[in-house]
């Protein structure tokens, strides 16, 4: 007798833990559906509660239409809790595979968050039902709404602290679903003398088991996949060449070039950002010939370097000979760019600054570095004393130098030290900014080697650089003005270091 | 631009690492594939001098001056030479000369076999100064401090050191680290940084380089008479982790652990190094993707025409015209007798055993610390754990090995997913004859499995992205400055020229094997037989 009163109680304790992991799953398949809502859809406070409503309503349909189900109550509890690990295990892999693909991402989404909650709903008065008479009832009723809570809060905890962080949405998601698979396949082993249909059921959970196993595993090949989290809008054009990933996007107002999901411009405003790359230098030279630009492989720059007819030659070096070749030859881009690129002015050198520069002679009147972010330790060599050293030697004595500095707002140190550095190795700088809706407050260092001045001679037709506006460009509010900074050497990356924390605090 | 849907796909991509099913995962899919295989040196012809079975000469030749081995020093002598017009000769055992400088090369960068870096040069050695302007490596003066060719200074980030399963920078523990351990390797630094200001009352740097200008006041020199360990023990050092530093500077600049090596050595180590530059901070450090042998290549820009590789000698005896030198031509296939009227005898002493027993010989006092050193291709990117990137050294805390250098560090372009890695990793036993015939004796696939056992740890999924591992076993890496050594009786005995026709010159003879030492040996040998020019 003692051993059927064992029996009995591990019995219950079994039906109690996955009562426990059943709710703490529950709980997760929202969390997940809410959080991934919130990214994708941003507006994080009316995804959330219309997520969390929905879910809840629709538990509340499937404590309804359990009351339909009536035979071989066990069976359909194992076979719902295989569903709902399928269907919440795979409800965030879905969701972003869908992102990209379909216009009515909602409904979707909203079909997910329901069928999942109408599943869990089913799940509780199906466990008391088939408990009822083995357990006393008040004895019951208190057991499973304790775990169900306890594991309410279990999910709840764990969600933001440790899987977030540390396993990241997809991998919750599955992780979770291969749990619920495996309870079921528990309680069915447990009882498989009251089940009709048990070999069945094992193999319908081991097929169960193997797909969200291969999903936990492809995770990170998905994600990839997936880039919806990165790009508000429509993607039109996606490669990954050596050294980056190129994405376009489109939406009704601009088209907007990312390399490595960093924006590089918007069509709406980046004439704004290319105008004040170009003018405020090339205005101030005598009859500018020979140009040289490094990076800037769309061809806005060149495009504003065009306008001055005095140019006789444009040497454009970029890496990234995909990003060059685009530029070139696809006709919305190129009318982007004026079709700048296929300029008889121009030669395009695909190659590595740094290693191009090392063994060049030919000196330019105007030279424009427009290179991405100092956020690496690659990119930050390209602003370092060494690499201007080497610039410095190809500038002709009475050119220009322009440098995109990165936001003077928001990375105000890293601005400074790059108008120190170049001060340090001996030229002349007038710092700068504009601004640039789509990026914010942007700066550049003007530097040369000559303190003669002449009167700019701005093109016609600019639609940012005005003969008043220009001055302007100068000036420095409090809150961007220069401040104490070393220089950025090969040897100390200091640029580097600060650009990091700086866009990190921003960020946070 | 940073965006809250750009860090949410970044804390996605943090997810990489923690995987729970990816071994099993990584089970299924067909097995990678690394080439490579054990490369060098080649030990046969040097072991020919066990039994010395030669030929006799079947030809004769003659010069002023001879140069018997092709390492640092033997070539910081010939500059010498050749900046006196002498004419000499120069005879290396390997294909090309260059000592434990030597390098290799691949599709994707150079890459050292040996010797990879030059702390910022002392000042009290003129020659070597002079050198490094010869060879564009200091390219002016600025405030009183020489400058320094920028594209050689060592770039940031220069060192990492993972330690709790974290990447932290600076080979200094500190990650996870418990304050009183943190306090206590304060407190070593600070006391390590008195030796390095301290002086003798003769005038002279407690601890410098040369070794030879160093104070040898007796305070200093009983330093040498017992082991770092013991000094550690003595002045209350008890952390683990400070244990576990020090061990590494001793095996980076000895090859052995603290126990090994004397207190003077081990001090020499942290306090010796006192160069200063305009452009960099003072612990900045020269190098290059193929390690010194940059430096190895300058120096034998004086003595192109000089060098004859392949020859290995095996018998030197001093005549009353001078000094006759029998070697083996293996290029020929042949053995030479030459006559040179002095010789600089720039090979080490467990050698000089061998060729010159007329000389004086070494005693079992001369330990040479056995090395493998292994160059490794990466072909994807490298994954990694959390912390900081990659950095110029990265070592692993607690690892027999010193970790590795990325040879592409120094690479100004845009750092692709390839690169070198080059894996040190010394055998410290304190039998170095026992160690070294365990070196020999693991095939390719034992130092395979022991380098990819130590890299997971920080790089999990490494055993795929490396595509060729190249090895090196130094049977004789370095010599092991142990206690007694640099300042007893015997290392001067040996030193000492013989007859005004030898000269000696070798790291191993200042005790310590690193390129300023050789340099100074090989110059101070040549200075001196010019001055007993017959």
């Amino acid at each position: 007798m003692k051993n059927s009163g064992d029996k009995a109680g591990s019995f219950q304790w079994l039906l109690l833990i996955s009562v426990f992991i059943v709710a703490t799953c529950g709980l997760i398949y929202e969390l997940v559906a809410g959080t991934l809502a919130s990214y994708l859809l941003g507006d994080s406070v009316t995804q959330f509660s219309t997520i969390i409503g929905t879910y809840l309503f629709a538990m509340g349909i499937g404590s309804y239409l359990s009351r339909f189900l009536n035979n071989n109550l066990l069976t359909w509890f194992i076979t719902i809790e295989l569903l709902v690990g399928m269907v919440g295990g795979f409800s965030a892999g879905i969701l972003f595979i869908l992102f990209e693909q379909i216009v009515y991402f909602r409904v979707i989404l909203y079909s997910l968050v329901m069928a999942t909650g109408i599943l869990v709903g089913l799940e509780l008065p199906l466990l008391m039902r088939i408990l009822k008479d083995r357990v006393e009832f008040g004895d019951l009723v208190s057991k499973i709404f304790t775990f169900d809570y306890i594991g309410a809060l279990f999910a709840s905890l764990l969600f933001p602290l440790i899987l977030i962080p540390y396993f990241g949405l997809l991998r919750t998601s599955f992780f979770f679903g291969f749990l619920n698979v495996v309870v079921a396949w528990i309680v069915a082993y447990r009882l498989k003398k009251d089940i009709k249909h048990y070999s069945s059921l094992k193999w319908s959970a081991i097929i169960c088991l193997l797909c969200l196993g291969m999903g936990f595993v492809l995770s990170d090949k998905l994600t990839e996949f997936s880039e919806s989290l990165t790009y508000p809008d429509k993607i039109v054009y996606t490669k990954s060449s050596p050294y980056q990933r190129i994405v376009i996007t489109k939406s009704a107002i601009d088209w907007r070039l990312f390399l490595n999901g960093n924006l590089q411009f918007s069509s709406a405003d980046e004439y704004r950002y290319h105008e004040a790359l170009i003018h405020p230098g090339m205005s101030v030279i005598k009859n500018p010939k020979n140009v040289l630009v490094l990076g800037g492989g769309d061809g806005m720059a060149v495009r504003e370097i065009l306008k001055y007819p005095s140019v006789d030659s444009i040497l454009l070096v970029d890496l990234d000979e995909a990003v060059t070749k685009l530029f070139r030859s696809n006709t919305a881009l190129m009318s982007l760019n004026s079709h700048a690129l296929l300029s008889s002015k121009l030669k395009v050198v695909n190659q590595d600054a740094f290693v191009w520069i090392r063994q060049q002679h030919k000196k330019f009147d105007f030279i424009v570095m427009d290179f991405p972010d100092p956020s690496n330790y690659s990119l930050g060599k390209l602003y370092s004393t060494t690499f201007y050293h080497e610039v410095k030697k190809i500038l002709n004595p009475n050119g220009q130098l322009v440098i995109q500095s990165t936001s003077p707002f928001v990375a105000r140190k890293s601005f400074w030290i790059i108008n120190e550095t170049l001060q340090h190795i001996g030229f002349l700088t007038k710092p700068y900014h504009c601004f640039v809706p789509s990026f914010g407050e942007w700066g550049f260092v003007l530097a040369t080697n000559s303190n003669e001045t002449h009167d700019a001679k701005l093109p016609r037709n600019l639609k940012f650089v005005s003969r008043e506006t220009l001055p302007q460009l100068f000036v420095f509010p409090p809150d961007m003005d220069r401040v104490e900074s070393s220089y950025n050497t090969l040897n100390n990356q200091v640029l580097v270091n600060t650009f990091e924390k700086e866009w990190a605090d921003y960020t946070r | 631009m940073i965006t809250r849907r750009n860090f949410m796909r970044q804390s996605l991509q943090a997810a990489v690492g923690t995987t729970l099913l990816t071994p099993a995962f990584n089970a299924c899919t067909s097995e990678h594939i690394i080439t490579g295989k054990v490369i060098g040196p080649n030990a046969a012809l040097g072991h020919r001098l066990r039994d010395m079975k030669f030929e006799s000469p079947t030809q004769s030749k003659s010069t002023d001056v001879l140069i018997v081995g092709g390492g640092v020093a033997a070539l910081s002598a010939a500059r010498v030479l050749k900046q006196n017009n002498v004419s000499f000769h120069l005879l290396e055992l390997g294909t090309e000369a260059g000592g434990n400088s030597v390098a290799g090369k691949n599709h994707v960068t150079a890459y050292p076999w040996g010797a990879h870096y030059l702390p910022l040069p002392n000042h009290n050695d003129p020659e070597l100064i002079a050198f490094l302007k010869e060879a564009g490596v200091i390219i002016g003066e600025a405030n009183g401090l020489p400058v320094f060719q920028d594209y050689y200074l060592c770039f940031d980030p220069k060192e990492r050191l993972y330690i709790n399963n974290f990447w932290q920078d600076s080979l200094l523990p500190h990650e996870g680290i418990s304050l009183a351990e943190r306090e206590e390797i304060d407190r070593f630094t600070t006391l390590m940084h008195e030796y390095k200001i301290m002086k003798g009352r003769d005038g002279k740097d407690a601890f410098t380089i040369p070794i030879a200008m160093s104070s040898q006041d007796d305070v200093f020199l009983a330093l040498d008479k017992i082991s770092m360990h013991t000094f550690l023990i003595q002045h209350d050092f008890h952390s683990e982790a400070l244990h576990w530093y020090v061990d590494y500077c001793c095996a980076d600049d000895f090859g052995a652990t603290s126990r090994d090596v004397s207190a003077w050595a081990g001090i020499h180590y942290f306090a010796s190094r006192k160069g200063r530059a305009a452009n960099a901070s003072d612990d900045t450090l020269l190098t290059w993707p193929e390690g010194n042998n940059f430096l190895v290549k300058k120096l034998q820009a004086y003595c192109q025409d000089e060098i004859e590789t392949n020859a290995l000698v095996y018998g030197i005896t001093i005549k009353d015209d001078g000094v006759e030198v029998l070697f083996f031509d293996a290029k020929e296939n042949r053995t030479v007798s030459y006559h040179a009227r002095q010789v600089i005898l720039a090979t080490p002493q467990y050698i000089n055993n061998r060729i010159f027993p007329q000389g004086k010989t070494v005693s079992q006092s001369f330990q040479y610390a056995p090395w493998m050193i292994a160059n490794i291709t990466i072909g994807s990117s490298l994954s990694e754990r959390k912390g900081e990137q990659i950095a110029w050294d990265n070592v692993i805390f607690g690892s027999q090995s010193l970790g590795y250098v990325n040879a592409s560090h120094q690479y100004v372009g845009i750092a692709t997913a390839e690169k070198v890695l080059t894996y040190y990793y010394p055998l410290t036993g304190s039998d170095t004859t026992s160690e070294r015939r365990r070196a020999y004796e693991r095939g390719y696939d034992d130092w395979k499995e022991i380098i990819l056992k130590d890299l997971s740890k920080a790089h999990p999924n490494i055993a795929k992205e490396i595509t060729n591992i190249d090895i090196w076993i130094w049977g004789h890496g370095m010599i092991r400055p142990a206690p007694g050594l640099i300042w007893g009786q015997e290392i001067r005995e040996v030193a000492a020229s013989v007859d005004q026709k030898i000269f000696k010159a070798h790291s191993d003879l200042s005790g310590i094997s690193i390129f300023e030492e050789a340099f100074y040996q090989g110059h101070q040998a040549a200075k001196l037989c010019l001055k007993h020019r017959p």
